[in-house]
């Protein structure tokens, strides 16, 4: 069964590197969703395991099979992958009916009549395209085009499915729906899906892991949540999460092993961390992730409301602390008016410390006013 | 450690030649430069070479060395340029040169000016009759430019001008006669000119007006601009590369024409600088300055092309603006309804004179006896076995009615046989360049093939024509030199392998601009599911570009047809209908060489016209891209 593994991949145009010694193993039939703003190399790493582009250097392996290494000059064409690709602007061919694009792809593997028929027949269905098989693309709506290209992917039985942002041309209302299919998908299907993505949200919510990545390397590659709660370097706390985690520049202080004292914006706190923990550089930043922020009238920190952004399930409160701008989500719709007097505490053991310099977490712990 | 190098080699090749557009771009990079930088470089050389004995003579003579025939010499530059004696080289180079760059300069001006202005009527305001008007429009543009030259005479021509060939048309009906100036010369060839290529500046600039984003325009509508200053502030710098293009293409193929002087050249009252080294070349047996000149004008046209590159590269980030909103307010001629009428009128007065009137005039100087004398008409010169002129039966050549007439038919077989293997080669070709130069866009040998595959549209398609004319004195290639074969068919075969490169500029635009706007995706789909290369370029690109792909065949085939500048050294007077024309022209058949343009004109349109109701190609999508 395919398993993806990629060992000290790396591809340079000229002196850019685009994507920088990434090595990473993706099970079988996982959801990976790669993860990161755009021109990290996110898509040249899909393009790359998929064939169609050729890394400078490294070596990819496929189930059990070496499809690309460099030192031994293997590099199986991307026809010969046995793999879906599904692409950011769907690639209908123009000229062909939803019937005939589907079908196209199987006479090239020189499968019988009949059961490209039946094969054609069957996706269709399942995607909910059968009437329109007749329709040439341009005659489509934008989902329906999506569909189409979904389609014609599966239709060929990949065991592995690439997926390059397939979500991006949609409406919001749209994508949505399509995320709750592509998951089903993937239980339906019972393959592997390698996912683009610059959308953190789709990533959390489709990927049984994500991967992150940044200017060509490897953040962090673990569960969505995990990688939520547990972010390794301030890159992966700030581009996952929205609204976006507060960072703030602290400065702090060893008192036991696992207990620090913490100073910001003029406040003293009592740092607890959920492990040992040894501070080698005063200099910190302290994360919050805006669910940490707990607004009560009794709340040990003052600060002001600087705006209110009600969506009506939850509301996001932007505090305004001595001329910094914290974010906090509150449950349910509230409405505070400019500048009014807000209190509040920070709660929960999810509180993460990064060392400035080295831009690494370094403890999770939570906090204490004093 | 060698052995890991080795390896490391090959498999960088085998990576390369995986990828098939890599390997079309390997073999036009040595196929281009066998066949457009070696000859060029070969033409350098003979410039500095003793082509003849009597050039040796002469070279000897001046310059009191002993050269022979083969020889390296630096004495056929100054020998042209700078010979005082009897101010030889006035008269034999910088005087047609002269005239040539005037001519050319005036031509720009005519075309920029008419195909412009057009251009923004059509796009821009609201003219009635626009569907008839450009499609009118384009067909001095699909007509050879000599053919016009021939309907300015047929219309123009009077009793008063001794050099003329009896009444014209508008003598015949009105009984004006124009002045000799008007009728032969420079102005004439200009106005021509001007005529021909003015379409070709339609197509430009209009591609670019229509694929404009409007609301560049609307945003300075909403700012409350005028529409004077949104034209002059906005619209133009944005179709200044354009406008630059077209100025400079214009130019480069005005300067080197050599039909449209030869025709309206009465007692050699005008000599152009291509029939100064036509004359250098054949005539005088001056061969060598002939090639002098020809490395000149192919200098001006490199000149040419590094400038028009300079323009498009530094303002490239203009053109390719292609926007949402389709419409733009149309600009209202005149405040009254029927203005606007009256524009539209004359303009098609004007268009249809220059498009349908020289048919007409071809068909009425076929049927005269005596050219303006409408007593004389007569079918003969259609129908009649009989021979007329004993001095062209003499040369074993047939002198009878088109219709028994086997020197013409033979030749028009040759032209089409000609324009179809030279459509195939040049419009595959042109394919397979746009294909491997889409897919390595910033690969440096993706530059250089679809530079060099350009570099042909700049060479004046005389120096061209010499080019190989001189090839085919060479060791190995005699075979197709048609003089010394007598075979009509060495003439086929060199203008076959001479017109597939001239004209593979046109193929290869339009190959790289159709290619171009296919996203890469739509090839990886296919790709995906194992389908061949082959198969990808025939069941997946070539359906969906189609049209612009076929336009790619269409505009080389007719250009082929109608292309006589290119062919006129290296064929006999009788391989290709053009020769053919031109041959009875010079034994004063003026009824013949008429009709003759007639079938060809015709045979062009009506291939122009098939190809677009079968496959909607048209040559304007080829060129417009």
């Amino acid at each position: 069964m395919p398993r993806i593994e990629l060992i000290n991949v790396t591809k340079r145009w000229g002196h850019f590197v685009a994507v920088d010694n990434l090595s990473m193993v993706i099970e079988d039939r996982e959801f990976v969703t790669l993860l990161g703003p755009s021109g990290c190399g996110k898509t040249t790493t899909l393009r790359m395991i998929a064939g169609l582009e050729t890394p400078t250097a490294g070596k990819i392996i496929i189930g059990d099979r070496v499809v690309f290494d460099s030192e031994k000059g293997i590099n199986i064409s991307a026809s010969n992958r046995d793999i879906g690709f599904l692409f950011q602007n769907y690639a209908l061919w123009p000229h062909m009916t939803v019937y005939k694009n589907i079908a196209f792809g199987l006479e090239n593997l020189k499968w019988k009549k009949e059961d490209i028929k039946n094969r054609v027949n069957e996706v269709m269905t399942t995607l909910q395209i059968s009437e329109f098989r007749d329709r040439y693309p341009s005659e489509l709506s934008g989902g329906q085009q999506q569909r189409v290209a979904i389609a014609r992917t599966l239709a060929p039985n990949p065991q592995v499915l690439f997926m390059d942002e397939p979500l991006s041309n949609l409406d919001a209302k749209l994508r949505g729906e399509m995320r709750t299919e592509l998951k089903r998908l993937h239980r339906d299907t019972d393959s592997t899906f390698v996912y683009v993505t610059h959308d953190q949200l789709e990533a959390m919510t489709l990927a049984t892991r994500t991967c992150l990545i940044n200017k060509g390397c490897l953040q962090q590659y673990d569960k969505p949540l995990h990688v939520y709660n547990h972010p390794t370097n301030l890159f992966v706390a700030d581009f996952v999460g929205s609204p976006t985690m507060n960072f703030l520049d602290a400065k702090a202080k060893q008192v036991e092993e696992n207990i620090l004292h913490i100073e910001f914006l003029g406040l003293k706190i009592k740092y607890t961390s959920n492990a040992p923990v040894k501070l080698k550089n005063e200099n910190v930043i302290l994360g919050i992730r805006p669910e940490f922020l707990l607004i009560k009238e009794d709340g040990s920190i003052k600060g002001l409301a600087y705006s209110t952004l009600p969506s009506g399930m939850e509301t996001t409160v932007k505090i305004n602390l001595k001329d910094t701008i914290l974010s906090a989500v509150q449950f349910g719709a509230v409405d505070y008016s400019f500048d009014q007097k807000i209190n509040f505490d920070i709660i929960g053991k999810g509180i993460v410390l990064f060392d400035k310099e080295a831009k690494l977490s370094i403890a999770l712990g939570s906090c204490e006013v004093i | 450690m060698k052995t890991l190098s080795f390896s490391k080699i090959w498999n960088k090749t085998k990576t390369f030649f995986s990828k098939p557009a890599n390997i079309i771009l390997l073999f036009f990079t040595i196929l281009l430069t066998a066949t457009v930088i070696y000859p060029l470089i070969s033409l350098v050389l003979d410039s500095f070479m003793v082509q003849s004995i009597s050039e040796a003579r002469e070279i000897n003579e001046i310059w009191g060395t002993a050269v022979k025939k083969g020889d390296f010499t630096f004495a056929q530059w100054p020998n042209l340029l700078f010979n005082a004696n009897s101010e030889y080289s006035l008269y034999f180079f910088w005087q047609p040169l002269y005239k040539s760059v005037l001519m050319a300069l005036l031509a720009c001006v005519i075309a920029v000016l008419g195909g412009g202005v057009l251009a923004w009527l059509i796009t821009r305001s609201n003219l009635p009759l626009k569907k008839y008007i450009s499609a009118v429009f384009i067909f001095p543009y699909i007509m050879p430019s000599w053919s016009i030259a021939m309907f300015w005479e047929n219309f123009f021509k009077n009793t008063n001008i001794a050099a003329s060939n009896g009444m014209g048309i508008l003598q015949a009906v009105t009984g004006i006669c124009v002045p000799e100036a008007m009728v032969y010369g420079i102005i004439p060839c200009a106005l021509v000119l001007g005529i021909h290529y003015a379409p070709f500046a339609y197509i430009l600039i209009g591609g670019i007006l229509r694929n404009m984003d409007a609301n560049l325009e609307e945003a300075a509508t909403i700012l409350k601009t005028s529409r004077f200053k949104i034209l002059r502030r906005i619209t133009l710098p944005i179709v200044a590369p354009a406008l630059i293009s077209t100025i400079l293409l214009v130019f480069a193929s005005s300067i080197s024409s050599y039909t449209v002087p030869a025709f309206l050249n009465a007692n050699n009252s005008f000599t152009s600088i291509s029939i100064a080294m036509r004359g250098l070349i054949i005539t005088a047996g001056k061969k060598g300055q002939g090639y002098v000149v020809a490395v000149i004008l192919l200098a001006f046209s490199i000149l040419i092309l590094t400038i028009n590159n300079w323009f498009t590269r530094s303002r490239r980030s203009f053109t390719t603006v292609s926007g949402k909103s389709g419409q733009v307010s149309k600009f209202r001629i005149g405040n009254k309804p029927w203005i606007k009428w009256v524009v539209a009128g004359v303009i098609v007065v004007f268009v249809s004179f220059f498009a349908v009137f020289p048919l007409i005039s071809f068909v009425l100087e076929s049927l005269q006896e005596t050219s303006g004398n409408y007593a004389s008409m007569t079918f003969k010169y259609w129908f009649s076995p009989e021979n007329f002129d004993v001095r062209i039966t003499a040369q074993g050549q047939s002198s009878q009615g088109i219709f028994h007439n086997y020197t013409i038919w033979k030749a028009f077989g040759r032209s089409v046989l000609v324009a179809a293997v030279v459509a195939l080669i040049a419009g595959t070709f042109g394919i397979l360049i746009g294909y491997a130069v889409s897919k390595n866009r910033r690969s440096r040998v993706a530059n250089y093939v679809s530079s060099i595959a350009f570099l042909p549209y700049l060479i004046p398609a005389l120096s061209f024509g010499a080019i190989f004319f001189s090839l085919t004195f060479k060791e190995g290639f005699q075979w197709l030199n048609v003089s010394s074969t007598n075979n009509e068919m060495s003439a086929v075969a060199i203008c076959i392998l001479v017109a597939s490169i001239k004209f593979l500029p046109f193929a290869s635009r339009s190959g790289t601009n159709a290619m171009l706007q296919v996203s890469g995706e739509i090839e990886e789909a296919a790709i995906i599911t194992g389908c061949p290369w082959w198969k990808r370029m025939t069941h997946v690109l070539f359906p969906i570009q189609k049209s612009s792909l076929i336009s790619g065949y269409l505009l080389p085939f007719i250009s082929c047809m109608r292309e006589l500048t290119l062919f006129v050294l290296i064929t006999s007077s009788f391989s290709l209908i053009t020769n053919v024309l031109q041959f009875y022209d010079v034994y004063g058949m003026n009824q013949m060489s008429n009709a003759i343009n007639l079938l060809i004109v015709l045979f062009v349109i009506g291939v122009n016209f098939l190809i677009n109701k079968l496959t909607g190609a048209s040559i304007d999508k080829g060129i417009g891209g």
